[in-house]
């Protein structure tokens, strides 16, 4: 549903676009929109600018409502959206502003692995590992957690894993948030959300969440390449997924708890599916306690997917796990409000950060990095369409000052799932792919025709406009040549 | 007017246009227009029964509330509904029963994940022929 936008929109210089606060009626701060001169089009056309205009008029935020340039439509707030609210000032937290796939994001598996050695067994090993990696719709995980692991899981996250001997203290120091929000409370989470989430921990669902097998094609920074292990023609595995129905169903319930907040607070709202509360109050605090707990419910998913990635490779090929040099690279979350700190006119302010489609990229030296990774700053995982590629970005200091340490997510959608069938019919995507030196597996009959790479916008030219924004740095582009899809 | 559900576009979603003569009708038609959406419904027998009931401050937020049920019926205890029948509705409450059985991969085709029921450009209506309404689904 292609809407264009007809409020005032100016260019301010050659990536970023401003909807100055007199645009539409309630606006409390301007509307940045991160593009360029070969996706503004499609931004225009897309209907974000219309969502980070109303964005704007939610009350504490500060700064600006900001879109990064994969930016598209979403539920209230935008897919690429970030929004920073003065929790002080009565600023609000908005279910909207996080999205229904709570803690959706990526995590990076490197290897020692030559991609060359791989590259003539891939179709093996594509089925091989679509026959470990429980995913598609309906299907359970290989762990069921009782309701005290449920609990436990819900407000410890992958510590509570370690504990279990199921996850690695490594891994753990290099997952964002150290794998768990702190003020996670698993009395906030519904009795039906437990139960959707009791049996999906370690499965990767269906739509556009994906494992998949790449190689290191092109390195940028090659000293920061090799301090995250990366180098030209090793292969990595990249984990694409959520907290699956268990954060649906928080996001549904709180959109639903949240109804009448906004006449109880006197907040006055230009769609229904922005519903907010002051992040301060009950409501606000108890929909976050819910929110971090689906959060830590989506680190302990990926981190019971990356075993078992792990486990499925070394049986693949033979060998021990340890002589594969499997370490994991890092795991960002790109759907997550989180309170944090940051300056604004000068100084500093706890902020409520939304990012809906949005990734952290914090700047080196910044304490919430793990020590491995200080001196560089916070790896950045972008996840590309299956047929071009995707990417590893850096934190930046411009960053921290212009987008409350926030860079894009991935490469944004541009045609509709329906849309991209019909553009499928009568096509074989998998041969397509094929010919491109990618194999791919789906569950659903229709997976890869609604994830085929002409339904997303050009990842490199979003990236392209976050490395000439200063919001990112390149490290390296990944090639995908294996991809398992739910 | 026979009640009906087709599908329309939506950006990366996919949404629900429904017509009936009456609430308890509209209902009906989009609990099953949500399974067919989710499954081949054609392929699901009516093996066993449970109720829901839902109760909402007006009839928009109902028809959310209630999908909502539905599509937990499944993602929670993998029930799959094949047919919906509304016993009772007002615009604040419904009583239903759904008829299915559970998902069994090897007999059922199971199509698409749907995330949520979104309140995104919502609507129930009471026309002068009867209800409509448009309801977009996450996917």
């Amino acid at each position: 549903m292609a809407r264009g936008f007809e409020g005032r929109i100016e260019q301010i210089d050659e990536n970023r676009w401003r909807i100055p606060r007199e645009a539409q009626k309630g606006m409390r701060v301007d509307g940045v929109i991160y593009s360029s001169a070969e996706l503004i089009a499609d931004v225009i056309d897309g209907g974000g600018p219309a969502q980070v205009a109303n964005v704007a008029t939610l009350p504490g935020i500060v700064g600006a409502s900001l879109a990064m340039p994969d930016i598209h439509w979403g539920y209230g707030f935008c897919i690429g959206g970030v929004a920073a609210t003065d929790v002080e000032a009565g600023g609000v937290v908005s279910p909207g502003g996080v999205g229904y796939d709570i803690n959706c994001g990526v995590r990076l598996l490197r290897t020692d692995l030559p991609a060359a050695e791989l590259r003539p067994r891939m179709k093996e090993l594509v089925a091989w590992m679509f026959r470990d990696v429980p995913c598609g719709v309906g299907v359970g995980g290989k762990h069921r957690f009782d309701a005290k692991g449920m609990r436990k899981l819900l407000g410890e996250g992958v510590g509570y894993l370690v504990r279990k001997g199921l996850a690695d203290e490594a891994d753990r120091e290099v997952t964002e948030s150290g794998g768990c929000l702190a003020g996670a409370d698993p009395d906030a989470v519904s009795d039906q959300a437990i139960k959707r989430g009791s049996g999906q921990c370690g499965t990767l669902g269906a739509g556009n969440h994906f494992v998949e097998i790449q190689r290191v094609e092109k390195v940028y920074d090659a000293e920061a390449a090799d301090a995250l292990g990366l180098a030209e023609g090793l292969v990595t595995v990249m984990i694409h997924t959520g907290s699956r129905g268990l954060g649906h169903q928080v996001c549904g319930d709180y959109l639903k708890a949240l109804r009448s907040a906004p006449g109880k607070y006197g907040i006055e709202l230009p769609d229904r599916q922005l519903v907010c509360a002051p992040a301060e109050s009950g409501e606000g605090r108890r929909y976050l306690s819910a929110m971090r707990a689906a959060a830590n419910y989506a680190w302990c998913n990926r981190q019971l997917l990356i075993n078992i990635v792990r486990k499925s490779l070394a049986r693949f090929l033979g060998r021990a796990q340890s002589s594969l040099g499997l370490r994991q690279v890092y795991d960002v979350a790109h759907n997550i409000a989180k309170m944090e700190t940051h300056t604004v006119g000068g100084r500093p302010m706890r902020l409520c950060v939304h990012r809906k489609g949005a990734t952290r990229a914090f700047a080196p030296g910044h304490d919430e990095l793990p020590q491995r990774y200080r001196r560089i700053g916070q790896p950045v995982l972008i996840p590309g369409d299956m047929g071009t590629a995707s990417y590893v970005l850096l934190g930046t200091e411009a960053a921290m000052e212009q987008s409350f340490g926030s860079t894009c997510h991935g490469a944004g959608r541009v045609m509709s799932r329906k849309q991209a069938i019909r553009s499928a019919a009568g096509r074989q995507i998998d041969k397509e792919l094929a010919a491109k030196g990618v194999i791919a597996r789906a569950r659903g009959r229709t997976g890869l025709a609604e994830e085929q790479p002409d339904a997303y916008k050009d990842v490199d030219a979003v990236v392209e406009c976050v490395a000439s924004a200063h919001l990112a740095r390149k490290v390296a582009r990944l090639r995908p040549m294996g991809v398992i899809k739910g | 007017m026979a009640k009906r559900c087709e599908t329309f576009d939506h950006t990366a979603d996919v949404g629900l246009s429904a017509r009936a003569d009456t609430l308890g009708e509209l209902m009906e038609a989009l609990a099953e227009g949500l399974m067919d959406v989710v499954c081949d419904r054609a392929g699901v027998r009516a093996a066993e029964w449970r109720e829901i009931r839902v109760e909402s401050e007006d009839v928009e937020a109902l028809a959310v509330d209630w999908l909502s049920e539905v599509l937990l019926a499944f993602d929670a205890d993998h029930f799959l509904a094949a047919e919906v029948t509304v016993r009772e509705a007002s615009e604040t409450a419904l009583t239903a029963e759904l008829a299915g059985e559970p998902y069994a991969p090897a007999r059922h085709e199971v199509r698409t994940e749907v995330k949520a029921v979104t309140y995104h450009q919502l609507s129930v209506t009471r026309r002068a022929d009867g209800w409509a309404a448009r309801v977009i689904l996450d996917l």
